[in-house]
């Protein structure tokens, strides 16, 4: 559809015209590229160890400089990203295939549906997300599919409350009652009504919980139980940098500034993509027909 | 107002209810027998058969998830596989630093947090507004174990004032022990929160701001004092109450972390030492505790709530 | 006359928020005298609010305002905001339009009432408690010592306006500003609130200036009035001149495209086009592209006229004044055709919709297993028929049930008990599937435009979609048959491919009614539809629900408050209270002779846009709140507001029956016409 086209472009062009996200737009794109082409970028194997220089200073040959198995930092951080960028990817579809379509079905029907959905939905929120996570690799063990399980378990119940939000108080709205009044199924409804008018919080949700998803990720690791060694990631450079404060800060420091600066980009995205689309619907006569009641 | 309460915690009961016959059934999600998992390996024949009559494991699932709770509930939670201590005084043995360090970044999160909410919102869209969510982003971006990391660099490495590896020590017993030992961890996770608390009670003040009342109460000639400290920041508050309560009940999860980067000797580290020796028993006790505290919170922030909001009826 | 209280000379205001400066006013005028109410009317972006707004110095900072306003030897344009704030409240006290949002949740009344005097140092604070109680007694609040401590939410709606007025009279200020003070209220509430207010005006001789969108409050309540369009006084004068020889065309518009309660049906003449946007005003006269006399006219269309003295305190801002006396007198009759003739020959047949005894009870639930403690009795029992080609009103207040009686016909909400029958076949126990089929013949028109069309479709593909979801776009005639709606109902088919918020609300509503008619349905039902337009814009499309009723045959069951739309619009009309219907009859019956004493009350509260009516008309004012329909009264529902309920009626239910003499059925006792003077 051309219009729902000229939209999108409408809002990337408006998110885009925001210093703070258009900065935070190129900061992702370099990350996702360096991480996605890493093997022709990136000189070294981030798991190829040389023990004869090992802590070694950040240098013109290594930008990061060495652990402590003479590993080039930079090229563990940039697949560390992978590890990462793979993790909250999957991590926000397991929450949205399956949080969306509880929100939708519990705020859509309500009565009973809605009381069972939910309850499920409390489950998941009665623990911290990061001790859930922790509890459910306790079980399954140590690997990156746990991980991404597990972060995209804690997810669920953020896409079900905002879904569930969102479609009732689109209910209460008139048109629709009015699909309904037309002769539209509940399905037709649900689907071609009330889901296309979603999206906006959606999306917004989608990047806020990538950055909640890396940040997980990167704890579970930091912490030890998240994806095991050799594989890089960031939590556990962190981890192993936190040993080595006196002999080498710039180990756990550098690899700190890299996950910041993802987690700050993604954060400012969404919150400026929420601003950007809340402000959208407000133009036009209604906006205009507002200034008249001038409220201070 | 005791029946409100009550209809809340009856309310929590199935969720509560549902929440520990999952962390029951962890035991037998694990690799090998739940026996094994329960008492370990290595153990001795008497303890493995203290262990079954404790739980009967040759009875129905049903059985044996009521005599788990059953014993649960009078706090027999089981030994530590390792330790062979009871998991019960493990736990209550870490509780108190726990609760030491989350009321201290609380309060740092509320001293930090309070005033540049307020500044914000009585500025908004000024640079000082701009400057200032900056820096409540910057709190809410920055990892709490790499901020560990860098004032553990700072303090220790660099200026050599505090130690890098905290342990416990109680607020009553040594008032300057416990802050030389807790500043640390509670500025870390302080500084977190008072993202959190920032930029909710921003929002909060920003559109209580625009409400139709602020406009009723300047038209009576109110000075504007009043009608941002008495009416605006009343209204603001309530529902700022609750992040506060459910910030504390997530600190439980939050110290997991933050301990883990000073060596901090709480319930977080507990679980982290019970998960990677599969010390089952020790783990289910562990998130039990969290999820009962957790919820035993949540309940708490509601009836506050309601206490506070003239407009909640208990009836 | 003495001194003005307040002088406005040359007021402009321009918002300077996001890009282009958008002028709100523009060179206004006007002065307010002691024990005067000065009514300013005018539609929605006509500055009236933002007029009232910088009087008090209460604008946003965005806002530029220029030119002088003097209040009480206060320069408001230039004071600083200390001086301000010790005006506010001594000087000038305010009262906004909806008291749900206007007073603090959290803050007790008693507290909020006084608040002002304590701020001032007018009285201390340990006598405040005090003060409250005497100020709400002041303004008929029962119990006022028991209510003071109560926080707003224990409040009814009428009862917190009533505040609002003891809160914006407490220190006596020499002048009230109310914002539309009655529109969130509805109309036995009204005019409770209003007589309260003027009894509270004559008792401390302050001047009102009291800002409205509804020319019956004027006339009932001003004494001179200002006119205001596209951001400037088009016209001012004293009330009977006003409605008597209006100046100004706008100002006749306005009065022709009201739909009246005193009047025999005419057909309307509205205002053509649309209000201005302030952001894009015309140029010269603002009203030059709407107005019957200067739209081809260059000097209308370059030059903005002053506002000139027409006669002796009258004055008006047109090039062509002595043009608009005979646009009143050309319209006044040959163009006011009658508008629909009864359908006769529909009600030998049998009935298009038959509703009997219809009841949707909701249930209230509570407890932590959510059993149900009650119902709300939101429809308890509603019978009407509707034939096919006749248009049926029903009325009553909010609360009443008439929108869930709309919905419950339709389906869209599940009857409890009863039967709906429409063209011969029982709707209420079909299946959702052939519940479906059976609303094509039935078709809903929402209220609120704003919100009854999907914003990210665009309006042609709103149009087409009842016939996308019956599957019967092709066989229709496809986006032919679509750009024929579009002109059925008045729009150009080149606006096919925009979007919704591209439309005005007058525009919106036209794009609801074409969706309805795509299935070619034979009943209309219309909730409010009107209700959130604006009067030239409400004429427009009640004539146009009138010209398709007679094109295409339709029926119509039309729910709205507004006796006076319903009047105009309808060939019967049924009245409705608590969920029942209290009275039904013919229009004219209905209005001329009501048997029922709510019926009556209802009639009577209604602001007749007539100032010379002030005095002939006798009025009674209803008592109380309406109940809440969970715990409805005993006996008659209306019993504990009713001027002639007995022992009987508290303790029977009356029934719906036939009134000897009139074609009437009605609920009551005690029916009767009112006594020789009404």
């Amino acid at each position: 559809m051309t219009g729902g086209m000229q939209r999108s472009l409408d809002v990337l062009r408006r998110l885009l015209s925001h210093r703070g996200a258009l900065i935070s737009v190129i900061y992702l794109a370099v990350v996702v590229f360096v991480a996605t082409f890493a093997r022709w970028i990136i000189p070294y194997d981030p798991v190829v160890q040389d023990l004869t220089s090992t802590l070694e200073a950040p240098s013109a040959k290594h930008w990061f400089g060495t652990d402590e198995l003479g590993r080039d930092l930079m090229a563990r951080a940039v697949y560390g990203a992978r590890t990462s960028l793979i993790t909250a990817a999957g991590a926000v579809v397991i929450a949205g295939v399956v949080g969306i379509p509880i929100g939708l079905v519990a705020g859509f029907f309500g009565g009973w549906r809605d009381a069972i959905l939910m309850r499920i939905v409390d489950v998941l929120l009665s623990l911290p997300g990061i001790l859930f996570a922790m509890a459910l690799i306790a079980v399954l063990g140590r690997s990156q599919l746990a991980a991404l399980v597990a972060v995209g378990i804690t997810g669920i119940p953020s896409f079900a409350r905002i879904t569930r939000a969102q479609v009732l108080s689109l209910r209460k709205r008139d048109f629709v009652m009015a699909v309904e009044a037309l002769g539209g199924s509940s399905t037709y409804n649900m689907f071609r009504t009330v889901l296309p008018n979603s999206w906006s919080p959606l999306l917004v949700q989608v990047v806020i919980l990538s950055s909640v998803a890396i940040l997980l990720e990167a704890a579970l690791a930091f912490l030890g139980v998240g994806i095991p060694p050799p594989t890089p990631s960031w939590g556990e450079m962190l981890r192993t940098g936190k040993s080595f404060l006196y002999e080498a800060p710039y180990y756990a420091v550098l690899p700190g500034i890299v996950l910041t600066l993802t987690i700050l980009s993604l954060d400012t995205l969404g919150r400026t993509l929420a601003w950007v689309l809340e402000d959208r619907h407000e133009l036009g006569e209604e906006a205009e027909a507002e200034a008249e009641k001038a409220r201070p | 107002m005791t029946g409100y309460i009550i209809r809340r915690i009856l309310q929590l009961l199935p969720v509560l209810l549902i929440s520990s016959a999952g962390i029951w059934a962890m035991i037998y999600a694990v690799p090998g027998t739940p026996i094994g998992a329960l008492v370990g390996e290595n153990a001795t024949p008497e303890q493995v058969q203290a262990a079954i009559q404790r739980v009967g494991l040759d009875q129905p699932m049903l059985v044996q998830f009521w005599a788990w709770l059953k014993s649960a509930l009078v706090g027999d939670l089981g030994r530590s596989i390792f330790s062979r201590d009871p998991v019960f005084d493990l736990i209550m043995g870490r509780a108190p630093a726990t609760l030491q360090l989350g009321l201290g970044a609380t309060l740092v999160g509320l001293i930090l947090g309070i005033p540049v909410a307020v500044l914000s919102a009585l500025y908004p869209n000024s640079w000082l507004d701009r400057s200032l969510s900056g820096w409540s982003a910057l709190a809410l971006g920055v990892p709490t174990f790499w901020l560990g990391i860098l004032l553990i660099l700072l303090f220790s490495v660099e200026l050599r004032w505090l130690p890098s590896a905290s342990t416990y020590v109680s607020i009553f017993e040594s008032p300057w022990g416990a802050i030389r030992n807790t500043f640390l961890p509670a500025l870390t996770l302080g500084v977190y929160v008072s993202g959190i608390f920032a930029r909710f009670l921003r929002a909060s003040l920003l559109s209580e701001m625009k409400a139709d009342y602020v406009r009723t109460a300047r038209s009576k000639g109110l000075k504007e004092r009043d009608v941002v400290g008495r009416h605006v920041f009343r209204n603001a508050l309530l529902p700022f109450v609750t992040v506060v309560g459910l910030m504390m009940a997530a600190f439980i999860g939050g110290t997991v972390v933050t301990e883990a980067v000073f060596t901090y000797p709480g319930i977080g580290r507990l679980l982290i030492q019970a998960i990677t020796q599969r010390d089952y028993p020790l783990i289910q006790g562990v998130i039990l505790f969290i999820l009962v505290v957790h919820v035993v919170i949540n309940l708490m922030v509601d009836v506050l709530y309601a206490y506070i909001d003239p407009r909640i009826e208990y009836s | 006359m003495s001194e003005p209280v307040l002088s406005v000379r040359g007021l402009e205001v321009t918002f300077t928020g996001g890009g282009r400066p958008v002028p709100a006013v523009r060179g206004v005028d006007f002065d307010v005298y002691p024990n005067e109410v000065l009514g300013i009317v005018g539609e929605s972006g006509s500055g009236k609010s933002v007029t009232s707004l910088a009087v008090t110095g209460l604008l946003p900072e965005t806002a530029k305002v220029q030119g002088s306003i003097k209040l009480a030897d206060v320069e408001v344009t230039t004071a600083d905001r200390e001086v301000l704030r010790q005006m506010r409240g001594q000087d000038v006290g305010m009262i906004f339009q909806d008291p749900t949002t206007t007073l603090n949740p959290v803050f007790t009344i008693g507290r909020q009432v006084t608040e002002g005097q304590v701020a001032h140092g007018q009285i201390p604070a340990g006598n405040a408690r005090g003060r409250g109680i005497e100020l709400l007694r002041e303004v008929d609040i029962p119990d006022p010592t028991g209510r003071v401590v109560q926080y707003p939410h224990q409040f009814s709606g009428g009862m917190r306006q009533r505040a609002v007025i003891a809160m914006a009279m407490a220190g006596r200020p020499r002048l009230i500003i109310a914002d539309e003070p009655t529109t969130a209220l509805d109309v036995t509430v009204q005019a409770q609130v209003l007589s309260v207010l003027a009894k509270r005006q004559a008792d401390t001789g302050a001047a009102v200036i009291l800002i409205t969108h509804d020319l019956g409050v004027i006339a009932e309540v001003a004494h001179r009035v200002a006119v205001m369009y596209g951001g400037r006084i088009v016209e001012t004068g004293p009330v009977h001149e006003i409605f008597k020889r209006p100046q100004h065309p706008y100002t006749v518009g306005l009065l022709q495209s009201l739909p009246r309660i005193d009047a025999a049906e005419e057909r309307l003449v509205p205002i053509r086009g649309q209000p201005p946007n302030p952001a894009r005003l015309p140029t010269g006269c603002t009203f030059h592209p709407r107005c019957p006399i200067g739209r081809d006219r260059e000097r209308c269309r370059t030059e903005d006229p002053a506002l000139r003295e027409v006669v002796e305190g009258h004055r008006s801002a047109c090039h062509c004044v002595e043009e608009v006396a005979a646009l009143l007198a050309d319209t006044a009759t040959p163009a006011r055709a009658p508008a629909t003739v009864a359908p006769q020959a529909a009600a030998a047949q049998a009935p298009l919709l038959a509703v009997d005894k219809l009841k949707v009870h909701f249930p209230i639930k509570a407890g932590i297993l959510r059993r149900r403690v009650g119902w709300v009795r939101a429809v308890d029992g509603v019978s009407l028929t509707v034939n096919a080609g006749e248009t049926v009103g029903l009325v009553g207040e909010s609360g009443c049930g008439k929108t869930t009686t709309g919905r419950a016909i339709m389906g869209l909400i599940k009857a409890t008990g009863g039967s709906v029958r429409f063209d011969g076949q029982e709707v209420t126990r079909l299946s959702p599937g052939e519940l479906r089929k059976a609303r094509r013949n039935m078709q809903y028109i929402f209220q609120d435009p704003y919100s009854s069309l999907n914003p990210i479709k665009t309006v042609g593909d709103i149009v087409a979609e009842p016939l996308h979801i019956h599957g019967i776009y092709e066989e229709m005639g496809g986006a032919k048959r679509i750009a024929e709606l579009f002109e059925l109902v008045g729009l150009p088919r080149t606006v096919l491919g925009r979007y919704p918020r591209e439309f005005s609300g007058g525009q919106k509503q036209r794009i609801g009614i074409a969706r309805a008619l795509a299935l070619q349905p034979r009943l209309l039902i219309l909730d409010e539809p009107v209700a959130a337009l604006d009067v030239s814009i409400q004429a427009q499309i009640i004539n146009l629900l009138q010209d398709l009723q007679k094109e295409l045959g339709l029926a119509y069951l039309f729910i709205a408050h507004d006796l006076s739309v319903v009047r105009h619009i309808s060939d019967r009309v049924a009245v409705m209270y608590l969920g029942k219907i209290i009275e039904e009859s013919e229009k004219t019956t209905l209005y001329e002779t009501p048997v029922h004493p709510y019926t009556q009350s209802l009639l009577s509260a209604v602001p007749v846009p007539d100032p010379d009516a002030r005095h002939t008309r006798r009025r009674i004012v209803l008592e109380g709140d309406i109940p809440n329909p969970s715990k409805p009264p005993p006996g008659c529902y209306f019993h504990p507001r009713c001027f002639r309920a007995s022992d009987r009626c508290r303790v029977e239910e009356p029934a719906f029956t036939p009134y000897p003499g009139l074609p009437t059925r009605t609920a009551c006792h005690h029916a009767g016409p009112l006594g020789a003077s009404s």
